[in-house]
């Protein structure tokens, strides 16, 4: 699925992200690499830490920057180099190709101002459309996102609004200029069960309506398995494990994944007695050890994976491509498409 | 159940990560330096190691600056700079008087004020700041200063009974925002008394907010001392810059500055260093930026 | 509801919150935000009852009144046979002492400047239990507990991860020896790897003190292992109530059928037929007329907009399963 001849819509390579802070220089990207092809949807899944908003932001050139920068590596969009783009040129693509949504929508709207009004802003400024044309491109866009009456909601306020109209407000106006990739960090964390689930076929509906590809940065490996095809697993910085999504559920390699997918709470036919647990805690991202950052939770690990910290390579018969010494065993089932 | 093991990691309050961070900002120590250098002048005046002359007539009228008067003598005779120096112990004094004062009633009254906002208690703190703080000051100050007579400490009291306001407004506001954190409703779960939670749990963490406003009340009372002085509201018996800079005012019109200039300077300074250790702590304070 | 006759410890009867919404110039009462409306619910001793729902439907609330630190506009709650509504404070220190909470947020619910130890031990000193050398003693047993070494006595909250934090208040919500504790989303809030390890320890501890619960969580799936009886509400009321089994095997209730298959599965494979609910969930200000959930419900008649249903019971005596529907009355 993911051997495509064409050229990849965006393409990272080796990229490395730091962040100064006053204890000491903190690596949150550690030579991460990974393609996006066009009408794509992949999504990059990790605990708190693990580098994968500090990676979104950084396809938007959204790093702070003081303290963090980019340190290494390359990006490429449609050929075209991202890291070490003048603040000028990347906002021309801030938005118009490349788009983004956040996880709290009542922040990330502006308050003061109706939506319409924000909406018309990135219209105006990217479209060059006139303030009327913007007014109706926008509630075209709403109706698009599925937001009853857009005539008249045009004119509200974020406040008014609940939160998954907030996060569809957000999406439509990420989208109304016609990215060609969309990046959404975490945007249903922050939104009730079945809001959640109205938000995520909102957006999958659109990817296939726009053909745009998406990169869904998520905690939360439930969501994950609903919405996409293939899945980055990040720890600690580095990615540890990236495969098609059945594959990830059915054979994953890495130790980490399966503890992760084995310790989600989930509905259970019989409770058990103690749910799974990955023991020990996700390190200091100052104190790394060296070799596999996962070594001292893993009961696989011996001495090599302290020393010797494992390349990324790929399995056998699945689609998975893992960091491992010692992975767990393949598991290709017979998968009735 | 699994253990959970401390890697390593180093011990740190929050005051000495402030303190780590502070000692990093050059401009911050350089502007502390001046302050200490302030304060050990004030201190050795106060012990009488020196400027204990500053009311001896030792010279002649209106003295060029000389090896004997560094900053030649005034009117009458008296060495300008053993005054500027003596001067140096009325501008702490007063200034560490009122800061001290004027900052801790503000954050009692205010955290009493923020912890039962919406009930009297509150309504009734709140009418009495927006009083006092719609008094014209010097009006007032003149008021106090006249009702106490003689009584050296007026313009204490003057001072600290008007600056306490906006400390306990934004101390009130920080409390209201503080409220409504668990903790404290985790302190009320346990059966802690209430005014226990606002001095124990409440107010310790205003101390950001206490801290950058007693340096604030320490300049501003310093400045204010000068204007009273020069209005005769001031200082009554001491020397202060306030009432240097008042004598000087028949001086400079017969072309003597430097009574006026010694004054200025030395104030000047004081302000000046303490302001920007003021702004070199709250930085250090804030727990958002990085250096 | 459940009218058991013994070991009861818990007997909340008719409980309503309301907050007044002021406006207009003199600040007049215009309208109640009925955030807990006619809840009645009882706990064993030792049992744990999970209360499930949406953001704004009560339950937080629900939570804090029973512990009367939101004071209860209405109804009756009842420890060990006992009305502690009215209670005044000095009273009502002694079931203080039994009844504790854990929070959500583990960055907000310890006091930031001061020590674990300090943290810990705040609750001995002041209902001024043992000698301070005991207390001493029962902050290190306390933290073992809770798994973490007496080496973090002298530490600061900001120090440790959010798990750490969170042992913390546990640690601190058990110094008492509570028969009853409120956990009020105690995992949300952490890493999905660390959630079960703070699940594995609540279960443990409550096996091991036989401390009753009342666990409040918007996820099913957390609520599934640790609770023995489950109460689904919605816009201040209890709209569906019965054992683990019987509600995740017999939803019977269209919102709680609705949320079961909300919940986003982590198996590809086990994909199905997710019912979307149309609609947004209506302000407590202005909570619709007759049944609370009739504006989002799939399955709504004429008499749901008319009367509000009563809760029935559809189970039995010794395992009743309760709900409030008028497809079910």
């Amino acid at each position: 699925m993911n051997d495509m001849p064409e050229t990849p819509l965006l393409r990272v390579r080796d990229l490395i992200i730091e962040f100064a802070t006053e204890n000491g220089v903190v690596r949150a990207a550690d030579k991460i690499s990974f393609y996006v092809h066009e009408n794509e949807t992949i999504r990059l899944v990790g605990e708190s830490g693990c580098g994968k908003t500090v990676t979104g932001l950084s396809i938007l050139g959204l790093i702070p920057s003081p303290p963090g920068r980019i340190a290494g590596g390359s990006m490429k969009f449609m050929g075209r180099e991202l890291v070490g783009l003048k603040d000028r040129e990347m906002r021309e693509i801030r938005g118009r190709d490349i788009s983004m949504i956040f996880q709290e929508p009542m922040t990330a709207l502006n308050p003061v101002f109706t939506i319409g009004n924000q909406m018309a802003d990135v219209l105006m400024r990217h479209r060059g459309l006139t303030q009327r044309q913007a007014r109706t491109a926008a509630i075209e866009m709403l109706a698009k996102v599925s937001i009853p009456v857009p005539g008249k909601r045009i004119d509200e306020y974020p406040h008014q609004l609940s939160g998954g109209m907030r996060q569809r407000v957000m999406i439509a106006m990420a989208l109304s200029c016609d990215p060609k990739l969309l990046v959404a960090d975490e945007p249903t964390t922050a939104l009730d069960v079945t809001t959640q689930a109205q938000v995520l076929e909102q957006i999958s509906k659109l990817q296939a309506e726009f053909r745009m590809s998406v990169v869904l940065i998520t905690h939360d490996l439930g969501v994950v398995a609903e919405t996409c095809r293939r899945a980055i697993v990040m720890y600690c910085g580095r990615i540890v494990e990236n495969a098609a999504i059945d594959d990830l559920f059915t054979s994953p390699r890495h130790p980490y994944t399966k503890g992760l997918l084995d310790s989600i709470p989930r509905i259970r036919r019989h409770r058990l007695a103690e749910l799974p647990i990955i023991p020990g805690r996700v390190p200091d991202l100052l104190h790394l050890p060296c070799g596999c950052r996962f070594a001292e939770r893993c009961s696989r690990a011996d001495a090599l994976c302290a020393e010797q910290a494992p390349a990324l390579v790929p399995a056998e018969k699945t689609s998975n491509l893992f960091a491992c010494h010692h992975p767990v065993p393949e598991m290709p089932v017979e998968r009735l498409s | 159940m699994s253990a959970v093991t401390i890697q390593g990691m180093r011990r740190e309050s929050l005051w000495s990560k402030a303190f780590y961070k502070f000692r990093r900002d050059r401009t911050g120590m350089v502007s502390l330096a001046f302050v200490v250098l302030y304060m050990l002048i004030a201190l050795g005046v106060t012990l009488g190691w020196w400027a204990s002359n500053w009311s001896d007539v030792t010279g002649g009228k209106w003295e060029a600056a000389s090896a004997v008067h560094w900053f030649g003598t005034n009117l009458i005779g008296q060495d300008i700079f053993a005054r500027a120096i003596y001067s140096t112990k009325t501008a702490f004094e007063v200034g560490l008087v009122v800061a001290i004062i004027a900052t801790g009633v503000g954050a009692v009254l205010g955290a009493i004020s923020g912890f039962f906002s919406g009930t009297w208690i509150d309504e009734i703190l709140l009418w009495v700041m927006g009083v006092l703080d719609s008094i014209p000051f010097y009006l007032f100050v003149g008021a106090i200063v006249f009702a106490m007579q003689d009584n050296p400490y007026a313009m204490h009291v003057a001072m600290i009974s008007t600056f306490w306001t906006s400390v306990s407004r934004l101390v009130r506001g920080e409390v209201i925002k503080l409220r409504g954190l668990e903790y404290v409703e985790a302190a009320h779960a346990i059966g802690v008394p209430e005014y226990t939670i606002i001095f124990r749990h409440i107010l310790p963490n205003t101390m950001h907010i206490l801290l950058v406003q007693a340096t604030i009340a320490f300049v501003a009372a310093i400045k204010t001392e000068v204007i009273l002085s020069f209005l005769g509201l001031g200082v009554k018996d001491g020397m202060s810059w306030g009432l240097m800079i008042a004598e000087s005012t028949q001086e400079v019109l017969a072309g003597f500055f430097n009574n006026f200039l010694a004054a200025s300077v030395l104030l000047f300074g004081l302000v000046m260093a303490f302001n920007m250790f003021a702004d070199a702590l709250q930085d250090a304070l804030d727990p958002r930026k990085v250096s | 509801m459940n009218a058991q006759n013994h070991a009861t410890l818990l007997d909340v009867r008719n409980l309503e919150k309301y907050f007044p919404v002021r406006g207009g110039i003199f600040q007049r009462v215009i309208a109640q935000v009925r955030a807990v409306d006619d809840v009645s619910f009882s706990i064993e001793k030792g049992r744990t009852l999970g209360l499930v729902g949406e953001s704004g439907c009560g339950k937080s609330t629900l939570g804090r009144a029973v512990l009367r630190l939101h004071e209860p506009t209405g109804g009756r709650i009842l420890v060990d046979g006992w009305d502690i509504t009215g209670l005044r404070r000095n009273q009502l220190d002694e079931y203080r002492r039994r009844m504790q909470i854990i929070f959500q947020d583990p960055f907000a619910s310890l006091s930031p400047r001061r020590t674990v130890a300090q943290i810990v031990r705040e609750p001995l000193d002041v209902h001024r239990i043992g000698t301070p050398n005991e207390r001493e003693r029962r902050i290190i047993d306390l933290l073992a507990d809770v798994g973490m070494g007496a080496e973090v006595r002298d530490r600061y909250p900001h120090e440790f991860s959010g798990g750490q934090r969170q042992r913390i208040g546990i640690a601190r919500a058990l110094a008492l020896d509570p028969d009853f504790i409120v956990a009020d989303e105690p995992v949300s809030a952490l890493d999905v790897s660390v959630q079960s390890q703070v699940l594995n320890l609540i279960a443990g501890l409550k096996k091991k003190r036989g401390i009753a619960f009342l666990f409040i969580s918007h996820d099913l799936a957390v609520i599934q292992h640790v609770s023995d009886e489950i109460g689904v509400m919605y816009l201040g009321r209890i709209v569906e109530q019965a054992s683990v089994e019987d509600l995740y095997t017999e939803p019977k209730h269209p919102y709680t059928q609705a949320l079961m298959s909300a919940i986003p599965v982590p198996d590809p494979a086990g994909k199905r037929s997710r019912i979307v609910l149309e609609g947004d969930v209506p302000s407590p200000m202005n909570p619709p007329g007759g049944c609370p959930f009739h504006t989002r419900c799939p399955q709504a008649e004429e008499i749901c907009r008319r009367t509000a249903p009563l809760g029935v019971n559809i189970g039995s005596t010794e395992n009743p399963h309760y709900v409030s529907c008028h497809l079910h009355a």
